[in-house]
């Protein structure tokens, strides 16, 4: 199925006239439901389904990293990761995995696909990539794409992306998807063939909109300042958490100098020494605990961070409707002035200015014939104005009823995932705290025996 | 999210959820919320205190354990027997019941002593009198004048350097009148200085202030004589036992200090800690206000971070007022200590020198003049005084030490379970379904 270089999957229908573009609950029509046929079984796994290149249910993986060096654009040498993206197809009957492909892409071409996937697909909140470089760094975490633990993070999250993006419904199906998973070489041109980046709108024309638009669906502006606060309170606490986290190391490093100077005391005492030594080995033990808590702990960060970009990938939706509504408002605007002029010129009356007019005042009228055709030219205009404001109206409401519905869906998968997240970080601090109690209870013993 | 590629949830955790036991699955995993492996620390408590000393309320340390072996000391004839179980105790005394008192001139704190005690010394068995720093300063400094060969233990620091504490702050007050009481106990449990003249004036006395006016009091005869030895007699060397015992010191106090200045840090990185936390729990309210189904289990972290805080403002607040002045008072412990041992040498000195000089002079017979024997006697009872002295104070230090440490660990478990509490009780709130849309 040729998804790549077709509209995303809506055939238009025509549906009554509606002039101003409002949007109107009444209009939720058959065509548009019937438009949706491709998408309608919304499964969630990609399994065998029409329309699907998925045949059987798969299994993805990012299993590994490699540093790699190569010549850039500008033929400079340059070192890189690579990641090894490995898919497996799953036999129903006995659960066992078949490796089906495994190619290696690196972080550029995964932004090249989401980039792809936001053009074709605007009206969906498309996962996001992990971050570009570490940003919420505590002092010990390296702020180098180079770093280890960077780099494994990175798989991590690109793991993450694909699955998401695998589980989606619609995403799922599309043919770019497919082959990047499956196609190493020439994916690169077989993506800038489809002309995405062509079809993007400009930051400017988005930026223009959101400012001139009249009447935007409220939902949207709602979820729009939804995701900036979204945005703004999960930087705030990430930004925080990684200061408790700094402090939290300190303090758990400073406890194994305790170790030290409790066995140089030792050696001074007779009855005490025994009991003061081993517990400044309990004492070293608890210094170190702090390094995994804190990895474990990164984790949570990362799903966090996860979610803040989500924020974007919805404010991306939100002005899509506003620049799809303000371009029905600007058409609508536009027919309706292109047939006041038309009723002027038929009735003879000027009211709105025009140079036409202007130079008629001051050169002499035009000649009946003259205004005929200017008439003719008009209605012409009109004629196809009223088109395509239906087409764009129909567009619009489609693109609303999509959009809400992946929105919907983003908010339960939100929900959960969230909810998922807080409690993982309970259980961490949990375990932690019975970690901790544990070393101070030996501790303690320790300190009974002096 | 169902049945999508049969990977786990895509969480970007290597531990997804679905291999993390359930927390309520109370299974036998230590990661299980309702397992606990460990034994309860009362359990761990009753076991190792089987039968260790006692330790008496109010920070008392027992009376010391063993008598000194010596007996030829003169003052030997003075000392009760140290009993283990506290049985036989005639004197017991407290310092409670802080009062600010404001006068024109100052404002000051003063503490009621109460004693209690049978001893023929005591007119009355109960007495209750108020005291001030002052007067403590003042016992002290008439005990080491009349007592020289003896170690008094340390008062709490006159003056507060560090910081700029309030001198009335219920927190300040507080760890001055524990220190006080335990610097009474120690002399209560002392066979010598517990006998005291001054001590008993201290105890007693309706007006101090009068009695320190009369000048000086009665001083032993070793006292007298030992103030009277002048400086300038240098030792030729330390017995070994004494020079092991001033080694000992040296290294003791550098311990500590060590350990005082880990503390102190430790201190200092959990109130940063305590800060950072303090506007890390807000946030997650701040972002349950936008939510709908979240923000329940939002709220409820932010109050669990909350909870976790003031766990933590408690530790700090505990470990300041009760470790970190022990801690100190140990080591001016240790310093007056060591003077002791200057102040023996020197009577060793005084006495080595007469020696010599009287096996210079050939004059006199075998026989010992009068006065070398004095400075004998002298020595040989300080060496006693100190060496009983000393054991008694390595018992102490002992007992004290082992609760101050495990004092310190006990703190700290608490914290941990406070906190242990806050997180499991949220655990069944973050699982719940949120019927609310």
């Amino acid at each position: 199925m040729e998804q790549a270089h077709t509209e995303p999957e809506r055939q238009l229908l025509p549906a009554p006239l509606e002039p101003l573009g409002l949007p109107d609950a009444a209009l939720e029509t058959a065509a548009g439901e019937e438009a949706e046929g491709d998408l309608e079984e919304g499964s969630e796994d990609c399994t065998m389904k029409e329309n699907n290149f998925w045949l059987k249910k798969i299994e993805i993986s990012v299993s590994e990293a490699e540093k790699r060096t190569g010549r850039n654009a500008m033929n400079m040498q340059e070192t890189y990761t690579a990641y090894l993206i490995e898919t497996r197809s799953v036999e129903h009957i006995d659960g066992q995995s078949v490796l089906t492909d495994s190619l290696w892409r690196r972080y550029s071409e995964f932004e090249l696909l989401r980039n792809y996937l936001l053009v074709f697909y605007p009206h969906i909140v498309v996962p996001p990539l992990p971050e570009k470089r570490a940003e919420f760094v505590w002092h010990k975490l390296s702020a180098d794409n180079m770093d280890p633990d960077f780099v494994e993070r990175r798989r991590i999250g690109l793991e993450n992306f694909l699955l998401r993006v695998a589980s989606h419904p619609i995403l799922c199906r599309d043919k770019i998807f497919y082959l990047f998973l499956t196609q190493e070489g020439n994916w690169k041109e077989t993506v800038n063939e489809t002309g995405f980046q062509l079809k993007a709108d400009s930051r400017l024309k988005a930026l223009n909109a959101t400012f001139r638009v009249k009447n935007p669906d409220k939902r949207f502006t709602d979820l729009k300042h939804y995701s900036d606060e979204l945005q703004s309170v999960i930087s705030h606490l990430l930004r925080v958490r990684a200061r408790v986290a700094d402090r939290l190391y300190g303090v758990y490093k400073v406890h194994g100098n305790y170790g030290r100077v409790f066995s140089e005391w030792s050696a001074i005492e007779k009855e005490m020494g025994d009991g003061l030594q081993s517990a400044g080995h309990h004492m070293d033990v608890y210094a170190s605990s702090i390094d995994d808590i804190l990895e474990d702990e990164e984790h949570y960060a990362d799903q966090l961070k996860e979610y803040l970009f989500y924020a974007e990938a919805l404010r991306a939706v939100c002005r899509k409707h506003e620049l799809m509504q303000y371009d029905l408002e600007m058409a609508a605007q536009d027919l309706a002035s292109k047939k006041q002029q038309c009723e002027e010129l038929a009735t003879g009356t000027v009211r709105t200015f025009s140079l036409k007019g202007m130079t008629t005042k001051l050169f002499g009228q035009e000649t009946p014939e003259q205004r005929e055709a200017r008439i003719k030219v008009l209605e012409e205009q009109i004629r196809e104005g009223e088109e395509q404001l239906k087409s764009k109206n129909l567009e619009g409401r489609e693109f609303v009823k999509n959009a809400w519905a992946d929105i919907e869906r983003f908010k339960e998968q939100k929900n959960h995932d969230l909810k998922e997240a807080l409690i993982s970080y309970a259980v961490m601090q949990i375990s932690m705290c019975k970690k901790g109690i544990q070393v101070w209870t030996n501790a303690k013993e320790c300190f009974s025996k002096m | 999210m169902s049945g999508g590629p049969p990977k786990a949830l895509p969480s970007t955790g290597p531990h997804s959820l679905r291999d993390m036991p359930h927390p309520l699955a109370g299974s036998s995993s230590e990661e299980a919320v309702g397992g606990d492996s460990t034994p309860s620390p009362d359990l761990l408590m009753a076991r190792s205190f089987g039968d260790k000393d006692l330790i008496l309320p109010n920070g008392g340390t027992p009376a010391g354990t063993s008598s000194p072996a010596s007996s030829s000391s003169l003052l030997n004839r003075l000392q009760l027997d140290d009993d283990i179980d506290g049985e036989t105790r005639d004197l017991f005394v407290t310092v409670d019941d802080p009062k600010k008192h404001v006068c024109t001139m100052e404002t000051y704190i003063t503490y009621r002593i109460t004693t209690k005690s049978t001893r023929v010394e005591f007119d009355l068995p109960e007495y209750s009198v108020r005291r001030r720093y002052q007067d403590f300063d003042w016992l002290r400094n008439k005990l080491e004048e009349s007592q020289p060969t003896h170690l008094i233990p340390p008062l709490p620091e006159k003056f507060v350097v560090k910081g700029v504490v309030d001198r009335f702050s219920e927190e300040f007050v507080e760890t001055r009148r524990k220190a006080l009481d335990k610097f009474l106990k120690r002399i209560t449990d002392h066979p010598v200085l517990s006998f005291n003249e001054h001590f008993n004036v201290f105890l007693t006395a309706k007006d101090l202030n009068a009695y320190k006016k009369q000048g000086m009091a009665l001083l032993t005869r070793v006292g007298e004589s030992v103030k009277h030895v002048t400086g300038g007699y240098k030792l030729r060397s330390r017995p070994l036992e004494f020079a092991a015992i001033g080694d000992y010191l040296d290294t003791f106090a550098l311990k500590l200090g060590t350990i005082d200045r880990i503390a102190q840090r430790i201190i200092k990185e959990e109130i940063e800690y305590l800060v950072e936390l303090r506007e890390y729990g807000p946030v997650y309210s701040t972002w349950s206000a936008l939510e709908g189904e979240l923000a329940q289990p939002l709220e409820g972290v932010s109050a669990c971070i909350g909870n976790c805080s003031t766990a933590l403002e408690e530790l700090t607040d505990d470990m300041t007022e009760d470790f970190l002045p022990v801690l100190r008072e140990y080591i001016l412990y240790s310093d007056s200590m060591k003077n002791v041992l200057k102040k023996r040498d020197q009577v060793q000195a005084e006495y080595e020198a007469k020696l010599e000089a009287v096996a210079l002079r050939k004059e006199d017979r075998p026989k010992v003049p009068a006065d070398v024997e004095k400075c004998q006697d002298r020595m040989e009872c300080f060496n006693a005084d100190l060496k009983a002295d000393m054991e008694r104070w390595q018992n102490n230090k002992r007992q004290d030490f082992r609760q101050l440490l495990m004092g310190m660990a006990d703190k700290n478990i608490q914290y941990y379970e406070k906190c242990l509490m806050a997180w499991e009780s949220i655990i069944p709130l973050l699982q719940e379904k949120q019927e609310a849309k």
